[in-house]
């Protein structure tokens, strides 16, 4: 038993050491990398930070395949640019502490992401603080440039209140709807586009509820339904109770369409969700890529897939950063200030940053896509406006 | 504020409570009784209900049956991962007994100790199930949900004249499930040697074994027997809700838990109030607000439960075994 006990103090004494060195090591490379040493001025760093595993992951991990492809295909010269991944889970208090070493990295100087909206709003200040610049490819709650922006949030894809009312003239124009219910899962995105919903559909809304993340068991939201028999039912949330949610519906008999935004644009619905599933639309601010473009026979090459969720947006980020490199810009400042006033066009949209760092809102097309047997078609663009 | 909603669909929430709160009670015998024989929380239960679902989509797989398979196929495939889920339930929960808390025992730990292991426990397990088999095996394992075939299809047995309510195999089979099987256990724990056994270690450890019960071979048999509920519940979980997911335990633990303590802890008839009580009062709340606040109803009620009755609904009495 002695003997064990020794083992054991050696085996936490060997982690607590090795944790030790990885932290040491982490900061040299921090501190050398940096910038003028060596060959070229231009070695850097950019981090993509959003949710690779997990529930979410498909709606994130493309966007970053993107973003590597278009490093992959960039020809820097002597200049050598490596993208970091960092998983946050989409969870804000994991997002923190990454932001926080993140900015402290002095040679890191571009952020691809925050991925969700939550993880963005609790990061922008510290990357606001640290000065370094983000380009957010799916980040989409409104108040993070409308409320209170930050100089160095950029994102490129339009804000909810667009993709709320592009949702609600779906279900109108497209659906018929005149008895929609709305369910919203309590958070940073969901809520709030929910609300949007509700604020276009006006009358014709005719019940809302409120779930939580994590929630299995919607029995009391389906005796709501089965009270408010909608002919339409919308949900603001993610893939993760999205899938038990919709099966749940469909159990009770209910067959009303189902609709969601952005948040289950993601490869793993149609597996998720199942037969339930069959029919379910999926707002997205993203437009299917169009035929005279290589890349997703480029993205297919590289990954073994099609181009999934966001993939042209994290592509159009870590472009925008390479040209920056290309310009000149060798520092943070630098960079952030050729990002805020880069005008080009891009594989998504053509982009120019506005003060907020928003997209022109008008260069966005929303597309409702329905899932056919377990894959998200293109069904037809909705304009939200007009 | 909608209480037009809870009254108008009373009926239909009180069978949604009552089949929410069946799988509490189920899970919450596993907690009630290690309670009650050694005075600990033994938080690696959750994840020991996470496996036994885990086990009934494997039978499912092996089986190879998938929603409407014949009626002959259905009853054999359930019964067949009912019994491999207890198993493997009880066996997990054994496992967690003789590796983490035996050694502890042989060393006379404090009692905190036992709660962080069993913490400890608890995510040992989880990221097994979220990471390292996701390594070894590839999907279905992961931090993903993952669906599990129906292969009991819902199907409305009978409306209940009167109220249009229209009841369920799968509610049945859930509620019916859950009550025998509390039954059996306590006749097993109130009627059965090895249930006096059980009773005379909650009831005072060293005199027990001055009479020449082995107080080992309870904590083992307690442990099993939790656990083996906890499978029962897995199953029913699944059948109702055709999910799982590597974390699945941790609300339907938590929750198990504060129906254990609602209803009294080391109490078995405990647990089942308790359990039924929380689930409906979870699902009534959450008709006249909404689901977001679900946790919030649970624990605002087990606070003004525990204000007045301290030592929960029916009291601490594994050793008392009233009867």
């Amino acid at each position: 038993m002695i003997r064990s006990t020794k083992t054991w103090q050696a085996v936490a004494l060997t982690a607590v050491a090795g944790l030790a060195l990885s932290a040491c090591g982490t900061t040299d490379t921090g501190g050398s990398a940096g910038g003028d040493e060596g060959g070229a001025d231009c070695n850097f760093k950019i981090a993509a930070m959003g949710a690779l595993s997990g529930p979410n992951a498909s709606i994130v991990v493309p966007s970053v395949d993107g973003a590597q492809l278009a490093l992959d295909q960039w020809d820097g010269g002597d200049c050598e640019v490596t993208l970091e991944r960092f998983d946050t889970e989409g969870d804000p208090a994991k997002a923190t502490p990454v932001a926080t070493q993140i900015a402290g990295d002095e040679s890191f100087i571009g952020v691809i992401g925050g991925a969700f909206s939550g993880e963005t709003r609790a990061t922008k200040t510290i990357y606001q603080d640290g000065g370094i610049p983000m380009i957010s490819q799916s980040a989409t709650a409104t108040d993070l440039t409308q409320d209170d922006p930050v100089e160095v949030f950029h994102r490129l894809v339009p804000y909810d209140d667009y993709q709320g009312a592009a949702i609600a003239k779906y279900l109108l124009d497209e659906v018929g709807a005149t008895k929609v219910f709305v369910v919203d899962n309590s958070e940073a995105y969901g809520e709030p586009l929910a609300d949007r919903v509700e604020e276009t559909l006006g009358d014709s809304m005719v019940a809302r509820d409120k779930t939580e993340v994590g929630q299995t068991d919607f029995a009391p939201t389906i005796s709501k339904m089965e009270t408010a028999e909608p002919d339409a039912i919308m949900y603001g949330g993610y893939i993760a109770e999205a899938a038990p949610l919709l099966k749940q519906i469909r159990d009770a008999g209910i067959d009303a369409p189902f609709i969601g935004g952005d948040g289950l644009y993601g490869a793993d619905f149609g597996n998720a969700v199942g037969e339930a599933g069959e029919g379910a639309v999926v707002m997205c601010p993203c437009a299917p890529i169009e035929g005279d473009s290589t890349f997703a026979a480029d993205f297919e090459e590289a990954y073994g897939g099609a181009p999934g969720a966001y993939a042209a947006e994290g592509f159009d980020a870590m472009t925008i950063f390479l040209k920056a490199l290309e310009d000149g810009a060798r520092t943070r400042a630098e960079v952030q200030e050729f990002v805020s006033g880069y005008t080009g066009d891009g594989l998504s949209k053509s982009i120019a940053f506005d003060e907020n760092g928003d997209v022109p809102q008008d260069q966005v097309s929303y597309w409702a896509y329905k899932n056919e047997g377990g894959t998200l078609t293109p069904e037809v663009e909705v304009k939200p406006e007009g | 504020m909608d209480f037009d909603a809870l009254i108008s669909g009373l009926d239909r929430h009180t069978l949604d409570g009552i089949t929410r709160g069946s799988i509490y009670a189920l899970v919450a015998l596993g907690y009630t009784m290690v309670y009650g024989v050694m005075k600990l929380i033994n938080f690696a239960h959750s994840e020991v209900f996470m496996v036994g679902t885990w086990t009934v989509l494997g039978v499912y797989t092996v089986l190879g049956v998938t929603a409407g398979a014949g009626i002959g196929m259905v009853i054999a495939a359930t019964l067949l991962a009912l019994l491999a889920a207890m198993l493997a339930s009880a066996g997990t929960a054994l496992a967690v007994e003789r590796i983490a808390y035996r050694p502890l025992r042989k060393k006379g730990a404090p009692p905190l100790i036992f709660l962080i292991t069993g913490i400890g426990c608890s995510l040992v397990l989880v990221e097994i199930f979220g990471q390292v088999l996701r390594v070894v095996f590839g999907r279905p394992f992961g931090r993903v949900t993952v669906n599990i075939p129906s292969v009991l299809e819902t199907k409305t047995v009978f409306t209940i004249p009167g109220l249009d309510l229209a009841v369920s195999n799968t509610r049945i089979l859930i509620i019916v499930g859950a009550i025998v099987m509390m039954l059996a256990l306590d006749t097993f724990v109130n009627k059965s040697r090895l249930g006096r056994g059980v009773r005379a270690v909650a009831q005072d450890a060293d005199t027990a074994s001055l009479m020449g019960v082995n107080r080992e071979r309870v904590i083992m048999l307690v442990f099993v027997l939790g656990g083996a509920m906890a499978g029962v519940a897995a199953l029913l979980y699944t059948v109702q809700y055709d999910i799982t997911k590597f974390d699945i335990g941790f609300i339907i633990g938590l929750k198990a838990f504060t129906a254990a303590v609602l209803g009294g802890i080391g109490n078995l008839r405990g647990a089942l109030v308790g359990g039924l009580f929380l689930g409906i009062v979870e699902v009534y709340a959450s008709a006249i607000w909404d689901s977001s606040w679900t946790n919030v109803y649970a624990f605002v009620v087990l606070v003004v439960i525990l204000m007045f009755r301290p030592t929960g609904l029916l009291g601490e009495s594994l050793g008392k075994a009233r009867a």
